[in-house]
């Protein structure tokens, strides 16, 4: 199945939301640059173990180790080019 | 126990095909759950026990899989994924290669740190995975009262197994939000073919210390495993349960 980057995106703001239960959030309302954990969204490391597992889930995509996590959940836009990309790659 | 209260949870115990990791396995597929062993030097032994489990069911496996291997332990766990993913995971594969530490080589060292602790560690990693996608999974991780009270001759061992103990405390803190109880098995000096080769007088002088006055039997170790990953022991976690006859606390 291919998905634009914007699709992914959409797709990835309500993984997030519905993934990690914040409920008081609208999906639309995050920015595709905005930081996902601590200064972001305020999600904490431990909501990043769910959200590596609810990626591996939808996409089949593997996110290893920290230093990978670090820079693909930079943001929305940094996870949707991360996922896109190993995708192409896998492809 | 009930032969279905693990009815549909699948189980990994490493090093499973002889003593105390033997008797887990056996208990846990008596009680239902779906038991996969791996064994790395113990052919004969996981030979007898493919026939044992076989006789309980088709639902078990025994697979060849060296934890101490980055590639063997990735391999393995490449195919146990999604439906196929383990909620129970017992850490049990274990070495020694004792000596004084000041004699000690590089490789005796690296052997019983790479099995003991590096070993759990690599299985723990993709175990947890499926663990958390499913918001339930029990740990248990089967240490030594050496890695608590130390033992003279075998630093590397104790040095693994207290490395497991704090592993387990931090890895329950870690995880207790997902419905994952990580907690440590101690056992204390057990009848299995381990101790078994040890002279009578040294075993007469082992079992005088230890208040019940006698050694331990692997089912008994096996009974405490079993109640740590039944359902009903969610609020057990980061624990370190000994099962060693008092030898600990005397």
């Amino acid at each position: 199945m291919t998905m634009d980057r914007e699709t992914l995106k959409q797709k990835l703001k309500e993984i997030l939301v519905s993934g990690l239960r914040l409920q008081d959030t609208d999906p639309a309302s995050i920015a595709d640059d905005q930081p996902i954990f601590v200064e972001g969204l305020g999600l904490d490391s431990i909501d990043a173990l769910e959200l590596v597992v609810l990626i591996e889930e939808h996409f089949g995509i593997a996110i290893p180790d920290e230093e990978v996590g670090k820079s693909a959940f930079a943001s929305i836009a940094a996870l949707a080019e991360y996922i896109g990309a190993e995708r192409d790659r896998a492809g | 126990m009930s032969p279905t209260v693990l009815a549909g949870r699948r189980a990994l115990v490493t090093g499973g095909t002889r003593g105390i990791g033997r008797a887990i396995a056996l208990a846990l597929a008596a009680a239902g759950a779906e038991v996969t062993v791996t064994w790395t030097h113990t052919a004969g032994d996981a030979e007898r026990m493919r026939a044992e489990l076989a006789a309980g069911g088709d639902r078990h496996e025994v697979s060849r899989c060296d934890v101490a291997s980055r590639e063997a332990v990735a391999d393995f766990f490449r195919s146990r994924t999604g439906d196929r993913a383990f909620e129970i995971l017992v850490n049990n594969a274990a070495v020694t290669r004792d000596g004084h530490l000041m004699m000690l080589s590089d490789d005796a060292w690296n052997d019983v740190l790479a099995t003991n602790l590096t070993g759990p560690f690599l299985c723990l990693r993709p175990a947890l995975r499926g663990m958390i996608a499913r918001g339930f999974g029990r740990i248990v991780n089967v240490v030594s009262p050496a890695g608590i009270m130390g033992k003279a001759g075998a630093a590397s061992y104790a040095a693994s197994k207290g490395g497991m103990i704090a592993l387990t405390r931090s890895l329950a803190a870690e995880v207790a939000g997902f419905g994952i109880t990580v907690n440590a098995l101690c056992p204390g000096v057990v009848d299995t073919a381990m101790t078994a080769g040890i002279a009578k007088e040294a075993r007469d002088a082992m079992t005088a210390r230890i208040p019940a006055g006698r050694l331990g039997r692997p089912e008994e170790i096996a009974h405490a495993a079993l109640f740590l990953v039944l359902p009903h022991a969610a609020y057990i976690t980061g624990a370190t349960l000994a099962v060693d006859g008092g030898l600990v606390t005397a």
